[in-house]
């Protein structure tokens, strides 16, 4: 034990990997050199305070390391980087612990899983959330897993759902206080979702709220039928929290089947919405519903932003939502009022929004057995790519895709664990033919400030920094910075296969390093 | 309700088809209603990722199934077993839980999109098709033939596996209808106004490349030239303006017989 110690003393760095508290993680963006959670701090911004790389010396960045996955899925991952420590969640449900500064590996973790999985949408993982000594993952087989940080063992495996019934997840969790905020996937399988939490010391569910309400609870009468116990209402995106008003922010998918409504007539509460949970109990606070009864795979399954703002000379506690049905809205974060809306990418599908955020539909926009072509497409205006806002722009950025596709409806019945979608669409010409960009928006009001034209489309998430850069990728394999005040393009490298994960920035040694996956490979770019 | 015992007889059959691959043609679920039951469970199953008309999904890099060949799978047994067991490592998750009869239905549906060239007699002749395409029509002057032939054009020896006869005839008689990107022209100026024109074989966001009808291959940075125009019409005449109807039918003819030969 000594001799380890004076090891320690010789190596002539402090050890890495300090205890996150839940007090670190609530000032997480004052410790810039670390990036703590899914989206960076608790408000999801996805803004770094570091400066070091900006517009002047951006096109200085050069490769500092690659870490090579053993998969060869397309990774989601966003790693954590704790005190030179970072932790990169690898396809199906694996996680690895690497020096933050070389890449080079301290343990992995490879959760076993059983062999009939249900997943529509790949073998995916976004990452994991930390508190103390412990990591929280989610995997495929829904269950939600403890790992020992600095070791990689197994401390608890809670299985969340029954994965047969047509439950997975692949989201980052949360950490709220001494629990672990955690969502289900499953909206295509006729699931009925839910919310829950978990006490991260023992694994042990503290709440569980239902995205659908049951009988006798309000709402359940939005879902014709017993089609409640069937509808979907997934939430596989990570959300955000509020410390002063003690509010969790969730975003749900979509209701099930997919694109046929017809057997879910109503609005189909709270699928599409945002939900704003008591941390404490778990009960709704309030909610807002982007898309009543959905037919077209709108999932509201975005980051809720959370950004304080001033409106109309009034201080709002605001929540800045760019949602895949092609509008953008600013709520009142403490009450769910609607501030703000007005498309930011291509839509048919709608009139307008009424004073109250409710969408106005447009006849003859939904799904027929022969196909009806709608703006936006299944993959929407935006989809669950991770915005950014920057409080030294005030804008949120956003990656935005003006398509369209071919709906279909079609018949079908439930069977537990079968998929159950009533549908689906198809393209009516190459991507190519469509505009996709990266958009900065002015919260106060929707306008489009600025855009950066992709070529031909973007499923990247976008991270924000101090230095007045916006970092982005791209589905033919770019990772790019650009100018956050005006979009300009300010450096490009080619990484070789699409960026379909999210940017993160961090410090080691007090140098600035950005890294993002692309394929399955995690790049490291520095400037040193 | 089917008795057990047939069950079991599925199951072994199955198992031996997968062992003599070249037998695998062979398999009992090809009715249409077979084909039917195949369709309704990959619209189900299959069709979030590889999409509902199973032309892949750029969102989940599935790839397209209905072109008659298959990256994993060469015959009715491999199909089999990358549908029931999927592909380890990769987002292809098989349905091992769904009864093997299933499995079977919907290889017949995947292999219902091939165009079966039995389906069709067709009023051309395809020598007479042949001898257009390599005199009169000049075809061969920017399309490529097993080798041999021009790259203006896309490479047509396999063009039968993925294309029927009267898309053919579409294509030659309206052909700015249906252009692939890849066969779209961009005009690139560049900063002292000059100009270079060819075929897109590739266009990102931040370069281009080109093959211009020289057939000299070009890269752009677009940040570098003054302007990048982009023409999504065809650059091949119409047939309707250089070859009579009778004509039109013997290219088509000629044209459905380019395909792969079995065994290869």
């Amino acid at each position: 034990m000594n001799s380890l110690v004076l090891l320690m003393a010789l190596g002539a760095q402090t050890p890495s990997l300090a205890p996150v508290t839940w007090e670190r993680l609530l000032k997480a963006a004052d410790e810039p050199s670390n990036w703590l959670m899914y989206s960076g701090t608790l408000d999801s911004q996805r803004f770094s305070r570091l400066d070091r790389v900006n517009r002047e010396n951006v096109s200085k960045l050069a490769l500092k390391w690659a870490y090579q996955i053993p998969q060869i899925d397309r990774a989601e991952t966003v790693p954590l980087v704790v005190d030179g420590v970072m932790f990169i969640t690898e396809s199906p449900s694996n996680v690895v612990a690497v020096d933050a500064g070389t890449g080079r590996p301290y343990w992995r973790y490879d959760h076993e899983l059983p062999e009939d999985l249900r997943i529509c949408c790949g073998r995916n993982n976004r990452g994991v959330a930390i508190l103390g000594e412990t990591l929280f993952m989610s995997t495929l087989d829904a269950h939600l897993v403890a790992i020992d940080a600095r070791s990689g063992s197994l401390k608890w495996n809670a299985e969340v759902a029954n994965h047969k019934a047509g439950y997975s997840k692949t989201e980052a969790p949360l950490v709220v206080k001494d629990m672990v905020i955690s969502g289900v996937a499953g909206g295509e399988y006729g699931i009925r979702g839910f919310l829950d939490a978990y006490d991260a010391e023992t694994g042990e569910r503290v709440w569980r709220l239902y995205t659908i309400p049951g009988p006798g609870e309000p709402g359940n009468d939005t879902w014709a039928g017993d089609s409640w116990k069937t509808g979907g209402a997934p939430t596989w995106i990570t959300g955000s929290y509020d410390p002063e008003l003690n509010l969790i922010y969730w975003g749900t998918g979509n209701p099930g089947p997919d694109w046929n409504g017809e057997g879910r007539k109503g609005d189909n509460l709270y699928s599409d919405s945002a939900l704003a949970i008591d941390a404490d109990t778990g009960k709704l606070a309030w909610h807002f519903q982007f898309t009543p009864w959905d037919v077209h795979d709108w999932d509201a399954i975005q980051i809720p932003i959370l950004a304080d703002l001033s409106l109309n000379g009034e201080a709002r506690k605001a929540m800045l939502w760019a949602n895949r049905n092609a509008f953008y809205y600013t709520l009142d974060r403490k009450t769910g009022e609607f501030l703000v809306g007005k498309p930011f990418a291509k839509q048919t599908w709608a009139q307008g929004l009424d004073e109250r955020g409710r969408p106005i539909r447009a006849p003859g926009k939904l799904p027929t057995p022969e196909g009806n072509v709608v703006s936006p497409p299944i993959l929407g205006g935006t989809n669950w790519y991770s915005p950014a806002y920057s409080p030294k722009t005030e804008l949120l950025y956003v990656n935005a895709y003006d398509g369209e596709q071919k709906f279909f409806l079609r018949e079908e019945e439930y069977r537990e664990g079968e998929e159950y979608t009533g549908g689906g669409a198809e393209n009516v010409a190459p991507l190519e033919k469509y505009k996709s960009a990266i958009r900065a928006l002015d919260p106060r009001t929707g306008d489009l400030r600025w855009e950066f034209e992709i070529q031909p489309r973007s499923s990247s998430g976008l991270l924000a920094s101090a230095g007045d850069l916006v970092f982005g990728g791209t589905v033919e394999g770019y990772f790019f910075a650009l100018d956050a005040e005006t979009g300009r393009e300010l450096w490009h490298v080619a990484v070789g296969a699409r960026v379909h994960s999210a940017p993160i920035t961090y410090a080691v040694g007090g140098e600035q390093l950005v890294t993002i996956a692309a394929g399955n490979v995690v790049f490291t770019f520095g400037l040193d | 309700m089917r008795p057990a015992s047939l069950d079991t007889c599925l199951l072994l059959l199955g198992s031996l088809w997968i062992a003599h691959p070249s037998r695998a043609q062979e398999h009992a679920f090809n009715s249409k209603v077979d084909v039917e039951m195949g369709e309704r469970v990959f619209l189900s199953e299959c069709g979030r990722c590889h999409g509902p008309d199973a032309k892949g999904n750029d969102e989940t890099d599935a790839p397209d199934l209905t072109r008659g060949r298959f990256k994993s799978a060469t015959t009715d047994a491999g199909l089999f077993q990358v549908i029931r067991d999927g592909i380890p490592g990769t987002a292809m998750i098989g349905i091992g839980w769904a009864p093997e009869t299933t499995v079977w239905q919907i290889v017949a549906y995947l292999k219902s999109l091939n165009v079966d060239p039995g389906d069709y007699v067709l009023p051309g002749s395809a020598d007479r098709g042949r001898d257009l395409f390599y005199d009169k029509g000049n075809c061969i002057a920017c399309h490529m033939v097993r080798g041999e032939g021009g790259r203006l054009g896309p490479d047509l020896s396999t063009v039968a596996n993925r294309r029927k006869p009267e898309e053919l005839k579409a294509d030659l008689t309206h052909p700015d209808e249906t252009v692939e990107p890849r066969w779209w022209t961009v005009k690139v100026t560049r900063p002292d106004g000059s100009v270079v024109e060819g075929l897109r074989m590739n266009e990102d966001t931040f370069t281009v490349r080109l093959m211009d009808a020289r057939e000299n291959l070009w890269h752009f940075s677009k940040g570098e030239v003054r302007s990048i125009e982009r023409i999504e019409t065809s650059t091949m005449p119409s047939a309707e303006r250089t070859l009579t109807p009778g004509e039109v039918d013997d290219l088509v003819a000629y044209l459905f017989s380019l395909r792969k030969e079995s065994g290869t």
